[in-house]
């Protein structure tokens, strides 16, 4: 399944709503930017007066005041455009900084099951890519094609203004300019957005290959691997010739369409002032003017292009404000601390279902062990029992309060769960520990590190608990990475804790001196812990042994042992003795 | 594209390597300067004949006087137009086979050099050097020809402004360039402030590419809010910084219209006193306007092409370094590594290790335990001779060093797949198979072994599913069965599994061991591991201690055994029913009477029974 994207409907309101939202700043980033081209176009106008005052005969103090007056105009121009540069600079700053905040918010409330079906990558993707692609539009894009169509409405105006007549030559190049950007324009946006993906793929290859070298090496994947980055090359490759074709099309296209307006301006000109209807000047100015728009037209052209990709990449931004909210927060407050759930079933897939109407009630304070093959439906179950989404039969209730109808600020008080991913988060150790617990003091952090036996190693950190840790900072070991999270739980002090396979991906060394960490941590606590090593289980106060989305065995390790069942049979030849 | 051979660049210098790229592409940069000259120098010509059919005085109507210099305009025009296509085609073809060159050597080298790369420099460095230094490469062989192309049309119009009058002539010569040298001044400061938003901008990517890959974590404990209020916080320094770069930039932005706009009214003002004088004719006049505008384009150019240039150099710098690392050896540009034929009637070779004293039997399953897992697993690597600083002379296959092999025959023979190994994006059918030839029932049956059959499952497809990158769709402990799967597929003379079943849960891994034992009956295996379940499968355990092997025999004969060394291995091996901390102590005690030999074992006994006692 894939992360909803915005349809144009909803991609244009959105746009529009944001519009309006800054609709002050808008107009008065539109308003500096018309004058200031208003100021440029003083240049051929004063140009074309001094053509014609210098074919009749003319004092130098015309010519002088009319260099004055382009003196003038240009530092009006100057003034003008460092003040719209500015705002429009702002604006696009602000407007942007306000879209990525609000897609952050809005993916961090994203249902768990959704973020789990779609897959990180989507998310990273439109995290960084997406981003990153719309900024450039909306930051750069949105005020360049605001100075552009300005600059090129107002030489319009200004040639009609100084002689209508005369301008109607630059319409000349106007049907060939439209017909060439509007084939290309559409076929522009899927022609870039398949060079670029073919720049991800081969990237990521790449990527993939140093990050595998190791593996390459022992494999002796080698001539794979360059089988599969020539592969890719060869797809960049065809990608961008396929835009090179395009745009093989629109520049000759668009050249010719402003020699034409230069021709047709200078013959109907000529014929104009030879029947005594324009000035030669008015002719000069127009014709400069017929120069002077090629270069913002083509920027319009360029960021018209642009503003379709970044559109793509808007569309994939505001679309993920289209999921629905997987929970309602209902009105009762649990007081105690029994977590039951009744008939608890669960499906991936509909009709498929994963467990299969478990009963089970945790007595408070209780260890118990979660054991069973890999698809059982073990971490299924665990992620039910901490309330991470809803299950789609069944309950799970604390104190007889169903954990989806909590919200999630109070759930994490109750309920917590802690599995075999690590992540160190990107900032200090002690911004990694606050995230369970934003408002405890540093002694509180101490104590949390403490408790889980890492306050040793952390505070022979470079810069203690102020140290970067995760990409870019201190690498800690997974071992390590896996104690800070058990010290979050220590700030986030739930009743109950779900630790599925908490230590499964650590080595077998780190994995023992963990388990003793957490021991402290679970002390006073209701435990399921989901677990493969059977030592764990052995110290449990009961086991569960759950196999294909059932609880077939549930009781104490001696009772189940005696029982002679499957857990006995494990247990035997773990045992060896 | 891409080449079938990239070649091999010299090493010794940015500027030597990019003169090879040059080389390579002689002909291709000979036609883009010739065509980028041509386009450049169309454009300049414009302004010259806009005034010279000002000239004619228009007022004649559109008679044969002005069609001259119109039809010229418009041919030129047109020519143009098309000169700048063919340079536009021409540039990008330069600027993808010098990049892609580039990236096809980096990516080409990496395969070759092991793990040696990423030891060198930082693997987002590498990656970054690849993705953006080879198109820096390729961005030298798209200015460069314009940067020439700019410098003929500048010099073009500065013979046809002196001829019309060497006082503006030599205004605009020199005028220009001290317009952009003031010009440049202005954008060191800005490029500061610029760094300083793309450094805060980076580090908010990173957060919001962090906090999405941990939304599974913060899910389980809480702490969305608090990173996305993080996220808000540095989106704010990140508008902040943009506010300052807007202000230096607008600046810029504004001394772009009034330096090149106060020179157009200088150029003006004594033109028209020339055109009054009628030293030059109105139309030169509008020309000299024209020029005046058009000569920005060279100057950005050429600003433009300082800056790629020396982005460039500092590029190839990077690339040179990647390039510089090693190959290891097994798999060379002469002596590129083929897996791909099999012998498929194989010989189980024996294989032994001087440093540690370990004797593999030839077609068993051999397992290597030892107390500390790193310590064991350095042996498993030094049999397959994985990674770097490995004494070849000293481990035999059948008698034979590994240094007479040569790596490339090593790789081919003896197979060392590590605990948590890479997986490649792919179909999974592609990936499992690295060594190509293997059919969809080897692949289901090497599944079978790895018990990885709900791999399967969880891709939609089944063997057409896709591995997504770093498998990071599957579960830990389905990567590591997916792996093992791999690795049995190699169906290598010699299997070295380090810690194959670490991320599996225990009936797994019984099942695993059970089916791993039977699919490589008759052929030499050796496996890293302490866990019993896997232990009870092998045909022979090696004990290690201190690098040395200290015990051998069957699992059941070490663990009913009443020496030393079995009662070590017993410690390593029964985690269940030891305390963490005085298996330990018990374990140090053990060493230190092995090294001291002091005690007598009475003595050892006590120690070792006060352990039992705490069980």
């Amino acid at each position: 399944m894939r992360l909803p994207i915005a349809d144009p409907t909803m991609l244009r309101e959105h746009t529009a709503a944001l519009l309006r939202r800054h609709g002050r700043a808008l107009a008065l980033v539109l308003v500096l930017h018309v004058l200031a081209a208003l100021a440029g176009l003083a240049g051929p106008w004063l140009l074309g007066r001094i053509v014609d005052a210098v074919g009749s005969g003319t004092t130098t103090g015309f010519v002088d005041r009319a260099a004055l007056w382009l003196v003038g105009a240009v530092i009006a121009q100057t003034i003008l455009i460092r003040y719209a540069q500015r705002s429009s600079r702002i604006l696009g700053e602000t407007v942007f900084a306000e879209l990525r905040e609000e897609f952050v918010t809005t993916v961090t409330r994203l249902p768990l099951s959704v973020v789990e079906r779609a897959g990180t990558g989507d998310l990273v993707g439109r995290t960084t890519n997406d981003i990153d692609r719309a900024q450039h539009s909306v930051r750069f894009g949105v005020p360049r094609i605001l100075v552009t169509s300005a600059t090129v409405a107002l030489t319009l105006v200004a040639a009609l203004v100084i002689d209508w007549r005369v301008s109607l030559g630059l319409l000349v190049g106007v049907p060939t300019l439209v017909a060439t950007t509007r084939w290309y324009l559409r076929r522009a946006t899927p022609a870039y957005l398949r060079e670029s993906a073919a720049y991800a793929t081969l990237n990521g290859t790449i990527s993939e290959s140093v990050e595998g070298a190791r593996t390459i090496d022992a494999l002796g994947l080698g001539r794979r691997r360059r089988d599969r980055i020539d592969d890719d090359q060869r797809e960049a490759f065809a990608a961008e010739s396929a835009t090179l074709n395009l745009r093989t099309v629109l520049f000759p296209g668009v050249d010719v369409s402003f020699v034409l307006p230069i021709v047709a301006v200078l013959l109907w000109g000529a014929y104009l002032v030879q029947a005594g209807l324009t000035t030669v000047g008015a002719v000069t100015t127009i014709a400069v003017y017929a120069l002077q728009i090629r270069h913002p037209i083509g920027e319009l052209i360029y960021w018209l292009d642009e503003i379709q990709v970044g559109a793509t990449s808007l569309a994939r931004i505001v679309g993920v404000r289209s999921v629905e909210p997987d929970r309602t927060v209902g009105p009762d407050r649990p007081a105690g601390e029994q977590v039951d759930a009744r008939d608890l079933r669960y499906a991936y897939r509909e009709g498929h279902d994963v467990l299969h109407g478990i009963d089970l009630s945790l007595r408070v304070g209780e260890r118990l062990a979660v054991v069973g093959p890999s698809g059982a439906g073990k971490s299924t179950l665990g992620r039910m029992l901490a309330g991470i989404h809803p299950p789609t039969g069944g309950t799970v209730t604390v104190d007889g309060v169903r954990l989806v109808d909590l919200p999630l600020e109070d759930l994490r008080g109750h309920v917590a769960l802690v599995t075999q991913e690590h992540h160190v988060f990107v900032g200090t150790l002690a911004e990694n520990l606050r995230l369970a617990d934003p408002d405890a003091d540093e002694a509180q952090l101490r104590h949390a590190l403490a408790s889980v036996d890492a306050l040793d190693w952390a505070e022979s950190l470079p810069d203690g608990l102020a140290t970067e840790v995760g990409s870019g900072g201190v690498t800690l070991t997974p071992g390590q990475a896996q104690q800070i999270a058990l010290a979050r739980l220590v700030l986030l002090d739930p009743h109950t804790l779900v630790l599925d396979e908490a230590t499964s991906l650590l080595d077998p060394r780190a994995a023992r001196h963990l388990e003793q960490s957490l021991s402290r941590v679970l002390d006073g606590r209701t435990v399921v812990a989901i677990a493969h090593r059977l030592y764990t289980a052995h110290d449990a106060d009961r086991v569960a042994v759950v196999d294909d989305g059932r609880i077939s065995e549930i009781g104490p390790h001696d009772d189940l042992v005696a029982a002679g069942g499957e857990y006995a049979a494990l247990w035997r030849s773990w045992q060896q003795d | 594209m891409p080449y079938t051979d990239p070649g091999r660049p010299p090493l010794a210098s940015a500027s030597a390597y990019l003169w090879w790229v040059a080389r390579g592409q002689a002909g291709l940069v000979a036609r883009c300067v010739a065509w980028s000259t041509a386009a450049f120098v169309s454009a300049a010509v414009l302004p010259y004949l806009l005034g010279r059919a000002i000239d004619t005085g228009l007022d004649h109507g559109a008679d044969a006087a002005l069609w001259r210099p119109v039809l010229l305009l418009l041919g030129v025009g047109v020519f143009g137009a098309v000169a700048n296509v063919i340079e536009h085609r021409r540039l990008v073809e330069g600027w993808i086979r010098s990049a892609f060159r580039s990236s096809q050597l980096l990516g080409h080298h990496v395969t070759r050099t092991g793990d040696a790369v990423t030891a060198e420099l930082p693997t987002g460095e590498v990656v970054a050097t690849v993705a953006s230094d080879s198109l820096r490469v390729g961005e030298v062989f798209w200015i460069v020809p314009r940067l020439v192309g700019a410098i003929a049309a500048y010099a073009v119009v500065a013979v046809l402004m002196l001829q019309a009058s060497v006082a503006l002539g030599v205004a605009v010569l020199v005028g220009l360039p001290a317009v952009a040298a003031i010009l440049a001044l202005v954008v060191k400061p800005l490029s500061s402030r610029e760094a300083a938003q793309r450094a805060a901008a980076g580090r908010l990517t990173t957060f919001g590419a962090d906090t999405v890959s941990g939304l599974r974590i913060l899910r389980g404990i809480g702490g969305e809010e608090v990173f996305a209020e993080r996220y808000r916080e540095q989106s704010q320094k990140v508008r902040r910084a943009g506010v300052r770069v807007a202000q230096t930039e607008s600046v810029l932005d504004a001394l772009k219209a009034l330096l090149p706009g106060l020179f157009l009214a200088g150029v003006v003002w004594y033109g028209a006193h020339l055109a009054l004088a009628g030293t030059i004719t109105p139309g030169e006049l509008v020309t000299f306007f024209g020029y005046a505008a058009f000569l920005t384009q060279p100057l950005d150019v050429a600003t433009e092409a300082l800056r790629i240039l020396t982005r460039a150099v500092v590029g190839v710098r990077r690339i040179l370094r990647v390039l510089s690392v090693p190959p290891t050896g097994a798999d060379t540009r002469e002596h590129p590594l083929d897996l791909a034929s099999r012998d498929t009637a194989q010989p189980a070779p024996s294989l032994s290790d001087e440093e540690s004293g370990l004797e593999v039997p030839a077609g068993r399953l051999t397992a290597l335990v030892s107390h500390d897992p790193d310590e064991s697993a350095a042996v498993a690597l030094r049999l397959g001779l994985l990674g770097a600083g490995h004494d070849a002379t000293r481990v035999r296959l059948d008698g034979v060093p590994l240094a007479h092999l040569g790596l490339a025959e090593v790789r081919r023979r003896v197979v060392v797949a590590e605990s948590t190994p890479h997986l490649f994006t792919g179909s999974l059918r592609d990936e499992l198979d690295v060594r190509g030839g293997t059919d969809d029932a080897a692949r289901l049956a090497a599944l079978h072994v790895a018990d990885a059959h709900d791999v399967l499952d969880s891709v939609p497809d089944g063997l057409d599913g896709h591995v997504t990158e770093k498998g990071r769709s599957l579960s830990g402990g389905q990567r590591q069965r997916l792996a093992l799967a791999r690795a049995l597929l190699t169906e290598a003379e010699v299997l070295v599994l380090v810690e194959p079943t670490s991320a599996v849960d225990a009936h797994t891994e019984a099942r695993i061991a059970e089916r791993l034992a039977a699919a490589r009956t008759g052929r030499t295996t050796v496996v890293v591991t302490a866990s019993p379940l896997v232990l009870d499968h092998v045909d022979h355990v090696a004990l290690l201690d201190g690098g040395r092997v200290v015990a051998e025999g069957g699992h059941r004969e070490l663990m009913d055994r009443g020496d030393l060394a079995s009662r070590r291995y017993r410690s390593v091996v029964s985690r269940a029913a030891a305390d963490d901390a005085e298996a330990e102590r018990a374990l140090d005690t053990a060493r230190t009477l092995d090294t001291a030999r002091t005690l007598d074992e009475d003595h050892t006994r006590e120690e070792d029974d006060r352990a039992t006692a705490h069980r």
